[in-house]
């Protein structure tokens, strides 16, 4: 009899220390990136979280995953085949994939009001000169595309005056411009700045023409995000620190390893392209990961003015869920 | 036909098919890279196949290239069960890419790392592995 209790009182100790020990394993968090994505300025939030130990605050096991093929608009379908846990992703590819029945939605911005230089090789001088020439571009859907379209409108070119070449992610762009297969293409930090230290000219910047917008955010699914509250409310407060030490100036010297050490830029590069995100303020960062409703709905209002929405256009509540902003103390 | 001749054909017909699947463009969806983007800070290719108990190709199989649990590459096999994944940088071991396969119905066996002759070339443009399922 004593040898059965303490045999009973082994396996339940056993099971203690196993259950704590389980109890202690922090949570994976498997994130989507996309390749045209990885190595540019759009990345480099969550690089710092990485590199500051944010994740790990939060007692998270945080691993980025990059789909390969992985154009931005399969990331949304990385979230339903089980590839990803989360995903970055940009907010028409969002919109397009829950009007399609995807059950994702926003639960933080991460970039807002991207600048987009309109880059061109150095005979370029003005947009109308674009007139017959081949412009590399993004998906058509995107806002990308949407703002070089509205300045193209604007300099007195139609859409069928230039010849569109798809081609994703900055650097590519940028390369193919280099090839010369690409007269100009839109180029994003900080790709637009090493161009024009190439020679290469500026154009036109996208923010010229478009109104405030939310740009790309972290999306999950919400069947997922049932089951997973409280990790996502431990993500958003990562991704929250993580634009506090971007805009932390004792901070400056982090931010720009991680962009020269992600982007294979220059430190001064680097640094031009914080001072144009900051220097003035031109809200290309959200705060802390809040998410502008106002913001949300221009980009629903850009996918109707293109073409890409059908009848009423449908309202941004649809496609966000704002509880782990909340309850992460993002958003009151 | 004389069995000879069969198996001579079914031999050309798995060479041409490895032979496709070593084309960029026949890779189950290509890389996601255009060839420019090949930066020259990036490291081997890792490439293989993934195969069933039997040695059978399997086809749509998920892959994934991890380093130390932090950054994943994933993407999945055409119909030779071939993949190829590349970015990552050439500072990395590849040693420390862990290669992983998996598919709805099948359990993963083991990898078995093609480490090339030690007379091979440098530096290493490519790293083979190929990943075994076994059906459940």
């Amino acid at each position: 009899m004593p040898f059965a209790a303490a045999v009973t009182a082994f396996v339940l100790l056993g099971l203690l220390v196993l259950g704590d020990a389980m109890a202690q394993t922090p949570p994976i968090l498997r994130y989507g990136q996309a390749a045209s994505a990885a190595k540019t300025m759009f990345s480099i939030p969550i690089v710092v979280a990485q590199r500051e130990g944010l994740f790990e605050r939060e007692g998270l096991d945080f691993r980025v995953v990059i789909p390969i093929p992985g154009g931005a608009d399969r990331m949304i379908d990385a979230l339903h085949d089980d590839t990803v846990d989360i995903t970055h992703v940009a907010t028409t590819f969002l919109v397009r994939a829950a009007l399609a029945g995807s059950d994702a939605v926003a639960i933080a911005a991460e970039f807002n009001n991207p600048i987009y230089s309109l880059i061109a090789k150095p005979d370029i001088t003005r947009i109308v000169d674009l007139k017959g020439k081949v412009v590399g571009m993004a998906d058509p859907g995107t806002s990308i595309s949407i703002s070089m379209r509205k300045l193209f409108v604007q300099h007195g070119l139609r859409e069928s005056d230039v010849r569109f070449k798809h081609v994703e992610g900055t650097s590519t762009r940028l390369n193919c411009m280099r090839r010369s297969d690409c007269i100009a293409a839109p180029l994003g930090q900080p790709h637009d700045l090493l161009a024009l230290s190439e020679g290469y000219r500026l154009l036109a910047l996208s923010t010229d023409v478009v109104p405030e917008f939310v740009y790309t955010v972290t999306a999950v699914r919400r069947s997922w995000a049932a089951a997973h509250q409280d990790t996502l409310v431990r993500y958003v407060r990562a991704l929250s620190a993580a634009f506090g030490v971007i805009r932390d100036p004792r901070k400056r010297g982090v931010v720009i390893k991680a962009i020269t050490d992600t982007t294979g830029v220059s430190a001064a590069i680097a640094e031009r392209t914080l001072a144009l995100y900051f220097e003035p303020e031109r809200k290309v960062l959200p705060q802390k990961g809040e998410i502008d409703l106002k913001g949300f709905a221009q980009v629903i209002a850009f996918m109707g003015e293109a073409g890409h929405l059908k009848g009423p256009l449908p309202a941004p509540e649809r496609f966000v869920e704002l509880q782990y902003l909340k309850r992460a103390g993002v958003m009151p | 036909m004389t069995k000879r001749l069969r198996n001579f054909l079914c031999a050309l017909c798995v060479g041409l098919g490895a032979a496709t699947a070593m084309l960029p463009a026949a890779w189950a969806g290509g890389d996601g890279f255009d060839p420019d983007d090949h930066s020259e800070d990036e490291g081997p290719a890792h490439f293989g196949f993934v195969k069933d108990e039997r040695g059978k190709p399997v086809r749509d199989a998920k892959v994934s290239a991890s380093f130390k649990n932090t950054f994943t590459l994933v993407t999945r096999t055409n119909a030779t069960g071939a993949f190829r994944v590349r970015g990552f940088k050439k500072d990395i071991n590849p040693n420390d890419i862990v290669i992983t396969c998996s598919k709805e119905g099948y359990k993963q066996e083991r990898t078995i790392r093609r480490t090339p002759p030690k007379s091979a070339k440098k530096p290493l443009r490519s790293v083979e592995t190929e990943c075994r399922l076994r059906r459940l």
